[in-house]
């Protein structure tokens, strides 16, 4: 096979890779709430900036950088939790948790806040590309006999699939995780055997955020692309990615998101880069008309 | 003695409409009492109220003397009052053993054996998906998971709900066993008959409150009851 679909296969797998760190946090919200996060994109456009902010003031090691964007991320969940979906989860019934009207009124309140953050970062920073520190960029070119990949394409994929790992661990071997997958099967069933169902849910939102904020900064670091709407596109691929593997299946969005960003490094490859944004839309329209449920959904199974 | 548990004037108000009234009731320690009652009389309200779903509008609700009106759910099984609630709500998408070791909580599965001697068939399907199970089986389950808690207060929802008279009598037969390991029981029932045999004491609600009460022996023997509810005269022996 000619190297350079090798290296795009690569580049389409890390791209990959982010799609799916956003859109876990999409399917774990959708599954203990019922709800989609508008805010989702802007909690990537937070971890890119926070990790900008701490590189150009103390210019820490990566790692270092990475742990401080998850933090973020963490605090951001926390926050968007109290701010746009706790006010209106007042009853505790089966038939309010998951209600339309609760889900109409997030939607709207956390559009809202996004649409705020957005505007606020813009005031601040400005709409144009940040500079990022050259030293800190993560595209160094890394020759594999004639395949040549970045640096950014390894700590991309090493990141991310240690952050599956550990989502995988907490959710099936862990008391924390098995709460998570209660409260997505039955909210009500999980008040019953004594869960926290508020506390859950906000630890969803963390970890979702955590994982947002993290591929934000490391989009960034491997673009060297910096403001404050580029969370816009990757959530909309994610969202794509979650549909695509039936609303509340982690392991259907993540295949979804890797076949989705392989897909649009393809799509560039043979076509043109045009036409790859256009991959992820045709994907959501197939999926939509042939597979109604999600290629992996199976009637109403959560996570 | 302090009962374990203590209803004491409980109103319940959703939106305009009063649910519950001045519902009071005394389980005693060890004891079981039985709630009765057509559909939509309130009987799942109250038990939703007593295990924090809902939360009473008026009176008190008290554990081993202990005011837990205000508590939320959780905090409520935290202190060994847990429920196989109406609907049974066990986790379909998991394993009959992830259920039971979520319904251990910090126990995890140090009551698994004895749940299992109870329910021989969960025994043998621990590793299959509780929504394949069958009816009676999603029962037991629902059971089994609040008992994997060693309640102190044991709440059934209608228990024997939709079951095959076979297992109607199993259903039964394991309350008056679990009593026997010192258990407390609260159960609400449209199978009066059953739950006056088992019961010590029943309490009868009809538009959201009480109207009779009393030893077990003597509404089984209450024209009233016979009427509303037994089909007619019966005699306990
Ligand atoms: N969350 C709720 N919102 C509005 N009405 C409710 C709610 N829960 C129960 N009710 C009403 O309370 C009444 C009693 O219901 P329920 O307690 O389920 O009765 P039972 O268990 O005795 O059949 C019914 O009229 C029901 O419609
Ligand atoms: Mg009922």
């Amino acid at each position: 096979m000619d190297p350079y679909y090798v290296q795009q296969l690569a580049i389409g797998l890390s791209l990959g890779m982010i799609y799916a760190l956003m859109a876990i946090g999409f399917t774990l919200i959708f599954g203990v709430l019922n709800v989609v996060n508008f805010a989702h994109g802007e909690v990537y456009s937070i971890g890119a900036f926070a990790g900008l902010l701490l590189i150009t003031a103390f210019g820490p090691p990566l790692l270092a950088v990475f742990l401080l964007v998850l933090a973020v991320g963490a605090a951001t969940g926390f926050g968007l939790e109290r701010l746009a979906f706790r006010p209106f989860r007042r009853f505790s019934d089966e038939a309010s948790l998951k209600s339309r009207a609760m889900r109409e009124a997030t939607l709207m309140s956390s559009l809202a806040l996004s649409i705020f953050t957005r505007e606020a970062m813009e005031l601040v920073f400005g709409s144009e590309f940040q500079t990022v520190p050259l030293d800190y960029l993560i595209n160094e070119p890394i020759a594999l006999g004639p395949v040549t990949i970045v640096t950014g394409d390894i700590i991309i994929f090493v990141a991310a699939a240690v952050m599956l790992g550990g989502l995988q661990y907490l959710l099936t071997r862990t008391a924390t995780g098995r709460a998570i997958r209660a409260v997505s099967n039955n909210p009500l069933g999980a008040k019953y055997v004594g869960i926290n169902t508020n506390r859950t849910i906000v630890l969803t939102f963390v970890i979702g955020s955590m994982m947002g904020a993290l591929a934000g900064i490391m989009v960034g670091l491997y673009y060297g692309a910096i403001f404050p709407a580029m969370g816009f596109t990757p959530a909309v691929k994610a969202f794509v990615a979650m549909v695509m593997g039936g609303l509340s299946s982690i392991p259907g969005a993540v295949i979804c998101a890797l076949i989705i960003g392989v897909s649009e490094s393809l799509a560039t490859t043979f076509v043109s880069s045009v036409w790859a944004d256009m991959v992820a839309y045709s994907f959501l329209l197939l999926t939509l008309v042939l597979f109604p449920q999600g290629l992996f959904g199976k009637g109403r199974d959560r996570v | 003695m302090t009962p374990i548990l203590e209803i004491d004037g409980v109103g319940l108000r959703i939106g305009v409409q009063d649910i519950l009234r001045d519902v009071s009731l005394r389980l005693p320690q060890g004891g079981i009492v039985a709630i009765l009652g057509s559909n939509g009389v309130g009987k799942t309200s109250l038990m939703r109220t007593i295990s924090g779903v809902y939360q009473a509008t008026s009176g008190a609700i008290r554990h081993q003397g202990e005011d837990i009106t205000r508590l939320q759910s959780h905090e409520i099984v935290a202190r060994g009052i847990l429920q196989a609630p109406e609907g049974r709500q066990i986790f379909s998408n998991m394993t009959v053993r992830e259920n039971l070791v979520i319904g251990g909580g910090p126990h995890g599965l140090a009551e698994l054996d004895h749940v299992v001697s109870l329910f021989p068939a969960l025994g043998e399907r621990l590793s299959q998906g509780a929504g394949s199970l069958s009816g009676g089986e999603q029962q037991m389950l629902c059971i089994g998971r609040a008992l994997m808690r060693k309640p102190s207060v044991l709440l059934l929802d209608e228990p024997s709900l939709g079951l095959a008279p076979k297992l109607v009598r199993f259903i039964f037969d394991l309350i008056e066993r679990i009593r026997s390991e010192g258990y407390s029981v609260l159960i609400v029932e449209q199978n009066a008959k059953a739950a006056l045999r088992v019961a010590d004491t029943a309490s009868v609600i009809e538009g959201g409150r009480i109207v009779i009460e009393g030893p077990a022996r003597d509404l089984a023997d209450d024209p009233r009851i016979a009427e509303a509810y037994l089909g007619g005269h019966v005699h306990v022996p």
